[in-house]
């Protein structure tokens, strides 16, 4: 009756079986649960690399922990997660996740038109509908295992590569040489982008890492107003960029593993420096990082912009267009530079005429939209009702706090 | 013993310090080893093949040490798994000698490259003999000689820029601190002597074309040798920004003194927006007003610096009836934005050969459309068949130096005083605003005159 020991412990491992034996429990227990069959197994080859299906599992782990769902994946890559109907707004929080993560992926651009992502199920009604597909994806694994064992050992896959004074010139020049000496790491602040769905607490999709301004000219040049001209002020972003890059290169603190994100010019991705961080990046496990371009830099060169979009896609980085206001939208078009994301400042001003409004958010893709500076409740509220995810702000920081302490954990986690 | 490929990236590197550097020794190029390299591979033929990509054929826009360091980082990446040895040259060229490598796979790189150079027309215009010119590969057992003697010429053509940058005078790019310096010898530089000035042609119905404006802009290489000598203005963008907004003060002020014997129909000025906003533009706005019109140019990256700031700019200059130009339009801007949004009264395009491609013509349009071709300026017009390919487009303002030279000859053509000079002298001297140019020109009624041309098409 039974197998071979070995293919026993073959079955034992296997998630699909796992599955149907969750499911077979379930018989007696199936109202108030629900399932999705998140069709991973769809995303291009590239992104169905190990280290990319362990990060989508790792998005439902908080779930599974406060018992909510259990997260399976299969031997396709897809995720099948079972789930109590209370955390429908966590799963789908997850999901939006998992939709940036994926972002630049077909089948992540198609499901915005068609609902490619996800098969949706009602154990109260669908339980028989799911145990045949589980029954399915058992026999189709079993098949699998053994024309797998037939192909060992001929093809090895690919290896995945892995207001004062004026600002002058000379201040300038005195600031970018104390630039040299000053500790950076003390003016290094980090904020959470985090997807928030329904009354879910919020989920940290990356963490931007940037120097604040404020601190930094309090402390290398008081009492100067550093708006006074924006081109210098542009030129010391420039020769920050330099200093975080050098910054992070030295970091043995795995910030570069997480999901970050970083400010930089154009010509800084162009420039050496950003050559040995990607090589640094290469080296560690690097999570999803993007790159934060500001319109002015895009704009002022498209052609160099273009080439240092191709380079940072190539590499996997993601681009997002940093600081839009809505009246600036139909002036930068994210579609057509080809940017993954843009960040929306939060206004107000927002909630008015909001029709019109809403359609021209529809056009850039509202799954494209970080909702930023949000202070308020009132923007989650606003970025909600026309369908944004994604926040970030004072506001989405202390939410982020208080989830924290609700859950016993003494302050936040440094990385989501 | 063979250097590994990071020996020889260090090495090109090591000759670009040295070349510019102070000390100039014997250099040991990428070409020196490319050369070594490839006398060894001479008498191992067998499996081997090398692939040239020719970089330095790109335009200079396309060939800024930037890129190519990332073309080469990219290629570097792929080529790894051909064990084989990569040179990066010293003219931007791309080497690789392999072996056993199969052609699909070298194919697959080197599209890729192509994709990342896919606006320059080397990527996809072919030689007059139907030759690649974007990329050579050799087959080393039967195309050893050519591809030795490409390494020969490759190592003398080293040879000699070394030789030539050692003689080059030592320029350092324009940072914070020599800005400054830059700076304070604007007010000793006499700035109305690199003042040029160009037409914009209104070609009419009437077959006939008469000067809408006349655009009034320094040239930036004349005025980096009164200037600062020593310092590139232009290596800093952000920098020559800063720069410019004090010498658009400077140009305004020029302008006012300028002996003009009859002002031009209209001005046209390529300005920060801030320097709308001040006091010098207002006494200039003053100083002309009722007796010329005014036309103001902005750019792009200073559009997007502060958008609402243009808004108020170009609104403010429309009340004041002056017009607004949306100024340095090429094929690739337009891909990236709707013209007809920004609603400045003109659309400048500078001509460029390959918007002759039917492709881009058409991309032309549906960019242009909207907007009308009707308000577009065709600048930058060197040739005839610029001129012939807007009016097939239906546009109406032209500007270059095509049309420099037929406004100099229609000149003469009237001009009493024209058998004492030259064609060039003459467009030479539409071309300043001041200075022993125009002293020499006997007529200066005549040089401000910009007559009507006829019968054009």
């Amino acid at each position: 009756m039974l197998g071979s020991p070995t293919a026993a412990r073959a079955r034992a491992a296997s998630q699909e079986h796992l599955l149907l034996d969750y499911l077979n429990r379930l018989e007696r227990h199936r109202t108030e649960r629900r399932a999705v069959h998140i069709h991973l197994s769809g995303l291009a080859k590239h992104n169905q690399r190990e280290q990319h299906l362990r990060i989508a599992a790792a998005t439902f782990d908080n779930l599974v922990k406060m018992l909510q769902a259990q997260a399976f994946t299969m031997a396709n890559a897809d995720l099948m997660v079972v789930y109590k109907a209370q955390a429908q707004d966590e799963v789908e929080s997850a999901i939006v996740k998992l939709r940036f993560l994926f972002s630049d992926d077909p089948l992540i651009i198609d499901d915005a038109q068609k609902g490619t992502l996800c098969t949706w199920y009602d154990l109260e009604s669908e339980y028989d509908t799911l145990v045949a597909l589980a029954q399915k994806m058992v026999a189709e694994e079993q098949a699998r295992r053994r024309a797998e064992q037939e192909q060992a050992g001929i093809e090895a896959r690919a290896q995945a590569k892995p207001k004062g004074a004026p600002f002058t010139p000379e201040l300038l020049a005195r600031v970018e040489a104390g630039l040299g000496q000053a500790d950076l790491s003390n003016l290094m602040r980090r904020q959470a982008v985090c997807a928030i769905v329904g009354q879910a607490p919020p989920q940290p999709v990356f963490h931007e890492l940037f120097i604040s301004i404020a601190d930094l000219r309090q402390t290398l040049m008081p009492n100067v107003n550093v708006n006074s001209s924006p081109w210098l002020f542009q030129q010391l972003t420039e020769t920050l960029d330099r200093r975080v890059l050098s910054l992070l290169n030295k970091h043995d603190d795995r910030t570069l593993e997480g999901d970050i994100s970083i400010n930089l010019n154009v010509s800084t991705i162009l420039s050496p420096e950003f050559m040995v961080f990607d090589d640094n990046v290469k080296a560690g496990m690097r999570g999803t990082i993007v790159l934060e371009l500001q319109k002015v830099d895009i704009f002022a060169d498209l052609g160099a912009y273009l080439f240092a979009r191709d380079f940072a896609h190539d590499r996997g980085y993601r681009i997002c267009v940093d600081g839009l206001t809505f009246s600036m939208l139909s002036f930068v078009d994210r579609e057509r530079l080809g940017a993954d994301l843009i960040k929306l400042i939060w206004d107000p001003a927002l909630t008015e005429e909001k029709d019109v409004k809403t359609d021209a958010l529809r056009r850039i893709g509202i799954t494209r939209i970080i909702l930023a500076r949000c202070d308020t409740p009132s923007a989650i509220e606003y970025g909600h009702s026309v369908g944004i995810t994604l926040f970030q702000g004072r506001h989405v920081e202390q939410m982020l706090m208080s989830d924290a302490k609700r859950r016993g954990l003494g302050r936040a986690r440094p990385r989501g | 013993m063979i250097a590994s490929d990071r020996e020889i990236r260090r090495y090109g590197e090591m000759m670009n310090a040295t070349a510019f550097g102070d000390k100039p020794k014997e250099i040991v190029t990428s070409e020196n080893l490319l050369y070594d390299a490839a006398e060894r591979v001479g008498r191992i033929r067998e499996g081997r093949q090398a692939l040239h990509l020719h970089l330095s054929r790109l335009l200079p826009a396309n060939r800024e040490e930037a890129k190519i360091r990332i073309a080469f980082r990219m290629f570097e990446t792929m080529a790894d798994m051909f064990r084989g040895q990569l040179f990066l040259l010293t003219n931007s060229d791309i080497v690789l000698i392999c072996k056993d490598a199969r052609l699909a796979d070298l194919d697959a790189i080197v599209y890729k490259l192509r994709a990342l150079f896919s606006k320059d027309p080397l990527t996809y215009s072919e030689s007059e003999d139907g030759e690649d010119r974007f990329v050579t590969f050799y087959d080393l057992e039967s195309e050893y000689d050519p591809f030795f003697a490409t390494c020969v010429q490759l190592l003398n053509d080293a040879k000699m820029r070394i030789a030539q940058a050692r003689n080059a005078p030592q320029i350092q790019p324009l940072d914070a601190r020599n800005l400054t310096k830059v700076l304070e010898r604007i007010g000793v530089t006499d700035i109305a002597s690199v003042v040029r000035r160009q037409p914009c042609l209104h070609f009419t119905e009437k077959q006939t074309a008469v000067v809408a404006f006349q655009e009034f802009y320094m040239s930036i290489m004349d005025l980096q040798k009164v200037l600062a000598p020593d310092v590139n203005i232009l290596a800093n963008r952000w920098l020559f920004q800063h720069l410019s907004q004090i010498l658009d003060l400077r140009v305004l002020s020029v302008l006012q003194d300028a002996g003009f014997r009859k002002l031009p129909t209209a001005f046209s000025l390529n300005l920060n927006m801030a320097s709308v906003e001040t006091t010098m533009f207002r006494k200039f706005e003053a100083a002309i007003r009722g007796k010329a019109g005014l036309v103001v140019e902005f750019q792009l990256i200073d559009i997007f610096n502060n958008l609402d700031q243009f808004f108020r700019a170009r609104d403010f200059l429309r009340s004041h009836g002056h017009k607004t130009v949306l100024d340095g339009m090429s094929p690739i801007t337009l891909q990236f934005m709707d013209a007809e949004r920004y609603d400045c009264d003109f659309v400048k395009l500078n001509w460029s050969g390959d918007m002759a491609d039917d492709v881009v013509t058409s991309e032309l349009h549906h960019a242009l459309g909207p907007y009308g071709f009707d308000r577009v300026i065709l600048a930058r017009c060197d040739t005839e068949a610029a001129i012939s390919w807007g009016l097939n487009q239906g546009i109406q303002h032209f500007q270059g130096r095509f049309l420099d030279s037929m406004v100099a000859a229609v000149t003469m053509a009237q001009c009493d005083k024209a058998s004492a000079c030259t064609l060039a002298q003459c467009n030479q001297r539409h071309g300043v605003i001041s200075g022993h140019l125009r002293v020499e020109c006997g007529n200066n009624d005549m040089l401000d005159l910009f007559p009507t041309l006829r019968a054009l098409r």
